[in-house]
């Protein structure tokens, strides 16, 4: 137990000193573009949408699931949320305050991810089946609802006071940054102080064992999945006020991202192991790096090839961190009998 | 016999399929004749491909979902290094498509077997290296069917059997039909007559177990994932002969959850270890025939991606209780 800990330490140092390394090389570099109020602003407006979905993947990945659904659940929220929108002339003639209209759109939203999570949930516990090929499934079906409901088109004509969300400040602080630090030091305070965190941790380290003392896998699993997908609205409804419409289809890379920074940020994907720390250094090394791209306006294809390549090399060193030198000559011998 | 036949997931699915068949043939006549059959062996053998590819990676108890990817990546990198030299041959383009195609699958076998990754999310990453580098460094002109190589315009047109119709018009099965036939059959044998088939089950049921019964798996994960990027980069061919165009940015995304949701509904287990081919291919007729016919029913194309997921998620549903409900029997504390 000390052992993990204190691997858990040193692997936060290792993230914090890259984030200072990636903003430093930043400033050095690009220090008239990069270092500017603007820039700041618009990067603090950006993650927040794939930093809440990398959240909700990374507290199902801690139980030892995952959930690919997010970013479907994102979209087909979006569009519960802006459609109630979409019909405030309608709804302002019967009489309702803007107030009232956006209230409501906001709980639609929510009410949409959570109820898709809690599908997801169901599926995997009372079926029984793996949470990866679930996801992956009710993922198709979101979606198809989305497109269903809009029949492909985009949802537009919000009330201005509703864009505040998505594009407005509070002493400079843009307020998707806002949503998302009160959001994740909840999800934080949730895994470190609640039972249902303490429970999830456990859960994932080992289900049996988990079962064995006395814990309702079922019942903190479907938990799990019901609070990803509360993420998902959560984001869907910052993402349909920045983007002031809503088309089905949205943020179809943030699935990649989302995976990524969760690994990156200490997650392990067979479960036990996590926090909103290491992926909040995560996000901010990630999006320091795609601003830095996008000032030196490389192509999305080349972004999308090197957050392929960087998922792929940070499981790799991940692999070599786990593995100490012992257990790496074990390994090795292994490898060279044939076996694993 | 029968009461062998009836236990099996695949007898329930074929009788579906017979019993829809029925019904669409009521409202459609023109479905169930010839040439429309010949017509749905055509446009979908491609898919019934990666359907193969895809089931062998299960049964390895692997999820791989860059074969899109890879396709588009093998089809592209062919047809542009046709056009520079010249050439117009056919077997090349296989060739060049089959290999590239098999590098990145071997590039897959190497991070999961080594690392013993996830397999989903190795292929997520690699998914995305293989496309934004192929739209990199080989480019993102479409290749349209003026610029194409006849050879491909004539592979698609050819057919191994003609047959006329009424009015002295005729039409076909396409040679499509002999590439997917000759696949099922190497997989079939692969699987059921080799040791390499036995060990791909070993290691989909259980690394620990095949690892003392003495099959190596590095070397069946290799053999796995290349296979899959090979059958992609078939498929590569195949799909371009077919639209005779090309365009590196469309990636098939749909075309991978139509691709699960066969495999799943196919009764492949996807833990691994267990899944047969004729389910796999039924599986494939299944999600064809629901496609094509979804518009007769009075359903608009926008319903298509909802009922790949729900048949996807009632598929594994059906599959996973089954054996929830036999692990209950056998008294297992560890579900």
């Amino acid at each position: 137990m000390i052992e993990k800990v204190r691997r858990g330490k040193s692997e936060e140092l290792t993230l914090v000193i890259i984030t200072v390394g990636a903003v430093a090389a930043m400033s050095l570099f690009l220090p008239d573009k990069f270092l500017t109020l603007t820039n700041f602003q618009s990067m603090a407006s950006q993650f927040p949408e794939y930093g809440l979905l990398a959240l909700g993947i990374m507290l199902t990945m801690i139980t030892g699931g995952i959930d690919l659904s997010v970013v479907s659940i994102a979209n087909l929220s979006g569009v519960a949320g802006a459609m109630v929108l979409a019909s405030h002339t309608k709804a302002l003639a019967l009489g309702l305050s803007p107030a009232t209209i956006i209230f409501l759109a906001i709980l639609a939203a929510l009410a949409v991810g959570a109820i898709c999570g809690f599908i997801n949930g169901f599926v995997i516990t009372a079926v029984g089946v793996p949470a990866i090929i679930a996801t992956l499934g009710t993922n198709g079906l979101f979606m198809g609802v989305a497109i269903i409901l809009t029949e492909g088109h985009g949802i537009r004509g919000f009330p201005e006071e509703f864009l505040f969300i998505g594009s407005g400040t509070i002493l400079h602080l843009p307020m998707p940054l806002i949503i998302f630090v009160l959001v994740a030091s909840m999800v934080a305070l949730m895994l470190r102080k609640s039972s249902q965190g303490f429970k999830m941790y456990m859960l994932g380290s080992s289900p049996l064992a988990a079962r064995f003392s006395g814990i309702n896998n079922n019942k903190v699993l479907i938990k799990t999945y019901l609070l990803s997908g509360l993420l998902a609205g959560i984001a869907a409804i910052i993402i349909i006020s920045r983007v002031n419409s809503m088309r089905p289809g949205y943020g179809y890379a943030y699935l990649l991202l989302g995976v990524l920074i969760a690994i990156l940020g200490g997650t392990n994907p067979d479960g036990g192991r996590g926090g909103v720390l290491g992926l909040s250094m995560a996000i901010v090394i990630l999006q320091v790096l795609q601003s830095g791209l996008n000032i030196l306006s490389f192509s999305p294809f080349l972004k999308k090839f090197i957050w392929g390549l960087i998922l792929i090399l940070v499981m790799v060193i991940t692999y070599f961190q786990t593995y100490t030198w012992s257990g790496r000559r074990l390994i090795q011998n292994s490898l060279k009998t044939g076996a694993s | 016999m029968i009461a062998k036949l009836l236990r099996r997931n695949e007898t329930y699915l074929f009788f579906v399929i017979m019993a829809f068949s029925l019904v669409v043939t009521m409202i459609n006549p023109t479905f169930l004749t010839v040439e429309n059959m010949f017509d749905l062996v055509k446009s979908s053998s491609g898919m019934a491909i990666l359907a193969v590819g895809f089931f062998v990676g299960l049964l390895a108890g692997g999820i791989d979902i860059s074969f899109p990817a890879i396709a588009i990546a093998g089809q592209y990198i062919a047809v542009n290094t046709l056009i520079a030299l010249g050439v117009d041959n056919l077997l090349l383009a296989f060739v060049l498509s089959c290999a590239v195609g098999t590098a990145m699958g071997a590039i897959n076998a190497f991070f999961i077997s080594a690392f013993r990754m996830p397999a989903l999310i190795v292929t997520l990453g690699t998914s995305n290296i293989f496309h934004g580098a192929l739209l990199v460094f080989v480019g993102t002109r479409a290749i349209n069917t003026g610029q194409l190589p006849d050879c491909f315009k004539a592979f698609g047109h050819m057919h191994v059997l003609t047959l006329t119709r009424a009015d002295g018009t005729t039409y076909g099965l396409s040679v499509f039909a002999v590439v997917l036939l000759g696949i099922i059959v190497v997989t079939w044998f692969l699987l059921k007559h080799t040791l390499l088939g036995k060990s791909i089950y070993a290691v989909g049921g259980s690394y620990e177990s095949s690892k003392r019964a003495g099959f190596s798996i590095n070397r069946t994960l290799f053999f796995v994932y290349s296979y899959i990027g090979f059958l992609s980069g078939i498929m590569g061919v195949m799909h371009l002969s077919l639209i005779r165009y090309s365009n590196p940015n469309y990636i098939v995304d749909t075309e991978l959850l139509k691709v699960i949701a066969a495999v799943v509904i196919g009764g492949s287990k996807i833990t691994g270890g267990s899944g047969t081919l004729v389910g796999t291919l039924l599986g494939v007729v299944m999600m064809v025939i629901l496609e094509k016919n979804l518009v007769l029913i009075g359903l608009s194309s926008y319903w298509h991606q909802f009922f790949t997921g729900l048949i996807i998620v009632l598929g594994v549903s059906i599959t996973h209780y089954q054996s929830k409900l036999q692990s209950k029997k056998s008294l297992s504390f560890a579900d």
